[in-house]
């Protein structure tokens, strides 16, 4: 296991390194760059004055010589400076990370909560009225993006209750309550679309695991129904369910953007497009790559997780 | 100048301005309700601060908004009026001011006693120093990385400071408008004694309020400045400023009451209507956001190098029906200059039923289009194929669809291309387009401000490329008319002409609907949303 992880962990640094070499020149493929949007904002341009400061950001030098430098920034700890807000990156970027990896997380945790037990449910009940239901509710949660489902939150709030969750961050210490109404709402919006998605890959998988000839023996043993499913073959049945849950994760990340701005939540993902918008390189470049580290890591997880659902599944023996 | 000359300069104008010029006072406007003290006002933004505070090197309303209670200028606009005009002008850190050698020198006498937050004297060493670095003085102390503004000091020819607190800025030749410049909200004092730069991170201002906090993308905050030089104001205790870059959830903000106040130029007709039905009791102030919609033309590149093309486009577009369609009536049709009572320059009705595009039956205009068409060869059968470029936002897009369909039924066959933000303003610099769908706003409601920065020939706003000798002369000459009659006919007959000639057809004036809660007092909408944004006088009735 540990020569497994090791060998994995040099696989994603290699991965991050061309992830880097993709994101650096995405970034400079796309039209226009800080100086064209500081000139945008005063509604003119000089072509003397966009030299200038081209080079008093250095994006006037050669492509190698800036990437090399953003290299030596990530290995010397240094993420730059932002070119909008004329300020060291990483003070910018720190507060946001934990904002976006809690809303990620909760709404993971939702997602997960509320898609294995209802896909259980769906499964044991095949094709009766509550398997309907719950199939039409998952449906749903698949058809509408969270944005606008995030939308419909804050309206409804504002229309029945003339109130919406805080503007800005509020942190747990300051008011737990508070600081649980400003993540549940978003991690219930974000959440639901996973969980329609989870709910369905369990009822599936599950319901091709109920059909095996150890389930049958169980029950011709006389084990009872919950018995049977949830520990015989809910277990084996999670293997795409823990993949989907991976992915799922990985994709929220990036995926949180609209929830953040619908949400007014300072977070990684909401900044991440404005950064992008001002073409704020240090910025993007660092926020995408911890956008990758994250996937790298969730993947590893659920690889690990494989061996632990599957005896069959062992690394490095 | 030695230590002496300039001493008898001070003196000479001192003695001058106390006998012959009856001075204008700065005075604490007044309230009609008595203000109550304390609270503190949330507001919106639609982004983050663009450029922090440094308000010399944007030309945004997200920078002029929060940054100006910070700040302060010479003079500035009365807060408590709507109208913006040389009569509304009041003082701020000059307490008194005074046009001198038939409007040759524009001389400010300093309020004592004032400092800067960090506590530094305020002298009027800080005003040269702003002036200086903002008309780019071969002996200025200190450049900004972007001056968008330096047109508007061009006519200075020397920025004088005889003694701490009189600064006398010498003129090449008369320009009333000036002082109007100097009273817009893009126009605050820097302090001397801090890099410009240093504005884009913090603010070092003398205006009524202090920057206590702003974490990026999430709120800036403000307090009370104790030690402001009008005694009793601010009444407010702070101002909060929150980004918020989704619409919907900036109108449930303000719905909600989580917000006081909406972002001035943000709230359309229907928004404002959609507001009020479901909270009766907010106030709507309809106001000219002096943002007008207009077509841009590369008069250097055919086939708009043509006048008569120029024309047939200015003809072709309805205005009124565009003020209808797009706006849901929520703007007013003008010339160059916003019309009455949302501005006091631009030209009325009566007079724009003459002129190309504007007449009362939009039939007969696509007729007049049609025939210049034909004229040069192209007809709705055979139609001229041209690239529209517009910017790749909503409100410019609404118009330009728009602007489409109008120049389809004339023979012109315009493909749409939008442009991102981030190329728009350096692709109309370099005229690198054959005719676009534009958006223009203008700091003051003034002439100088409008027509040096969008007709003048060489000026790197004027996107048209437009350049007449005539009409230069034109705006030179009502820049130093002193008689305000006969100044407001020249600028009546520049703006004919400008529409004659096809320079830049207005289409619209946007109006902004700019919502608050009745407890907000004094929180006036002037003539332009660069303006009002003090908050010196602002009080909440709680």
């Amino acid at each position: 296991m540990k020569t497994y992880i090791a060998q994995r962990l040099a696989i994603a640094v290699l991965t991050l390194l061309g992830m880097s070499i993709v994101i650096f020149a995405l970034l400079r493929l796309a039209p226009g760059d800080i100086v064209d949007i500081l000139f945008s904002t005063a509604g003119y341009v000089s072509p003397a004055e966009k030299q200038a400061l081209m080079k008093e950001l250095g994006i006037d030098r050669p492509y190698w010589a800036q990437y090399l430098d953003w290299l030596r920034q990530i290995v010397t700890g240094d993420l730059g400076k932002s070119y909008r807000y004329d300020l060291p990156a990483w003070p910018i970027i720190r507060p946001l990370l934990p904002v976006t990896l809690e809303l990620a997380a909760l709404s993971m945790v939702f997602a997960i909560l509320l898609g294995v037990p209802t896909g259980v449910v769906s499964a044991v009940r095949q094709d009766s009225p509550l398997d309907y239901v719950l199939r039409v509710v998952s449906l749903a949660g698949l058809s509408m993006p969270a944005f606008w489902l995030g939308m419909v939150i804050i309206l409804g709030l504002v229309t029945w209750f003339r109130w919406i969750p805080p503007l800005t961050y509020v942190s747990p210490t300051e008011s737990l309550k508070l600081h649980a109404v400003q993540f549940l709402l978003p991690a219930l919006a974000v959440g639901y679309r996973s969980s329609a998605l989870i709910m369905r890959i369990t009822r599936s998988s599950l319901l091709e695991v109920l059909r095996e000839d150890y389930i049958r023996t169980a029950r011709a043993k006389g084990q009872s129904g919950p018995v049977v499913v949830w520990r015989h073959a809910l277990k084996n049945a999670m293997l795409p369910v823990v993949t989907v849950i991976g992915i799922e994760f990985a994709f929220l990340i990036g995926g949180l953007v609209v929830t953040e701005t619908v949400f007014n939540l300072p977070g990684v993902a909401r900044f991440l497009v404005q950064a992008i918008l001002w073409r704020d390189y240090p910025v993007v470049q660092n926020l995408v790559m911890f956008i990758a580290i994250v996937v790298i890591l969730s993947n590893l997880l659920v690889d690990m997780l494989y061996g632990v659902l599957d005896p069959r599944v062992r690394y490095g023996s | 100048m030695t230590r002496q000359r300039t001493a008898a300069l001070g003196f000479f104008l001192v003695l001058l301005t106390l006998v012959l010029a009856p001075p204008a006072t700065s005075q604490a406007p007044q309230a009609s309700q008595t203000p109550k003290s304390g609270g503190v006002l949330n507001m919106m933004l639609r982004e983050d601060l663009a450029q922090g505070f440094a308000i010399h090197e944007t030309a945004t309303i997200s920078t002029v908004w929060p940054a100006m209670p910070c700040l302060n200028n010479l003079v500035l606009f009365d807060p408590l009026k709507k109208t913006e005009s040389e009569d509304t002008i009041i003082g701020e850190l000059a307490e008194k001011w005074s046009w001198q050698d038939n409007r040759r020198n524009l001389v400010f006498f300093l309020r004592k006693g004032v400092k800067w937050h960090d506590d530094q004297p305020f002298t009027s060493k800080d005003v040269k120093f702003t002036f200086d670095m903002l008309r780019e003085a071969a002996d200025a102390p200190a450049k900004l990385r972007i001056n968008p503004r330096k047109d508007w000091y061009a006519n200075i020819e020397a920025v004088e400071t005889p003694d701490a607190h009189t600064v006398a800025f010498r003129l090449k030749k008369p320009q009333p408008s000036l002082l109007l410049m100097l009273a817009s909200g893009y126009t605050p004092v820097y302090a001397a004694h801090v890099p410009p730069a240093s504005y884009r991170t913090g603010c070092v201002g003398t205006g009524p309020f202090k920057l206590k906090e702003w974490r990026k993308g999430e709120f800036v905050e403000l307090v009370k400045n104790p030690d402001y030089f009008v005694k009793g104001r601010p009444y407010l205790d702070g101002l909060k400023y929150f980004p918020i870059v989704e619409r919907g959830t900036r109108q449930a903000a303000l719905q909600a009451g989580k917000l006081d106040v909406s972002f001035p130029g943000e709230t359309t007709k229907t928004a404002a209507e959609q507001l009020k039905n479901a909270v009766p009791q907010l106030v709507v102030t309809p106001y000219n956001q002096n943002v007008s919609d207009n077509i841009i033309m590369n008069v250097k590149k055919p086939p708009f190098d043509n006048p008569k093309v120029r024309l047939a486009v200015s003809h072709a577009i309805d205005r009124r029906a565009l003020v209808g369609a797009v706006h849901q009536g929520g703007a007013v049709v003008g010339a160059a200059l916003a019309p009455k009572p949302w501005g006091f320059w631009g030209l009325g009705e009566k007079d724009l039923l003459g002129l190309p595009g504007y007449a009362a039956k939009p039939a007969d205009e696509k007729a007049k289009a049609k025939k210049l068409m034909a004229e040069v060869g192209y007809s709705p059968e055979k139609p001229l194929k041209v690239e529209i470029v517009t910017r790749a936002i909503a409100i410019y897009v609404d118009m330009a669809s728009f602007v489409i369909n109008e120049l389809k039924q004339v023979g012109i066959d315009a493909a749409l291309k939008q442009i991102e933000t981030a190329q728009w303003h350096a692709m109309a610099t370099r005229g690198d387009y054959q005719i676009g769908a534009n958006l223009t706003g203008i700091g003051p409601d003034d002439p100088d401000a409008n027509f040096f920065e969008n007709y003048a020939c060489g000026s790197p706003r004027n996107y048209s490329q437009y350049c007449s000798e005539e009409v230069m002369k034109m705006i030179d000459a009502q820049s130093q008319e002193l008689d305000p009659k006969k100044r407001l006919g020249m600028v009546y007959a520049i703006q004919k002409k400008l529409e004659a000639d096809a320079a830049r057809p207005i289409l619209d004036w946007k109006l902004d609907y700019f919502t608050v809660w009745p407890h907000v007092k004094n929180l006036i909408p002037h003539q332009s949303i660069y303006n009002f944004g003090r908050m010196q006088e602002v009080w909440i009735d709680k």
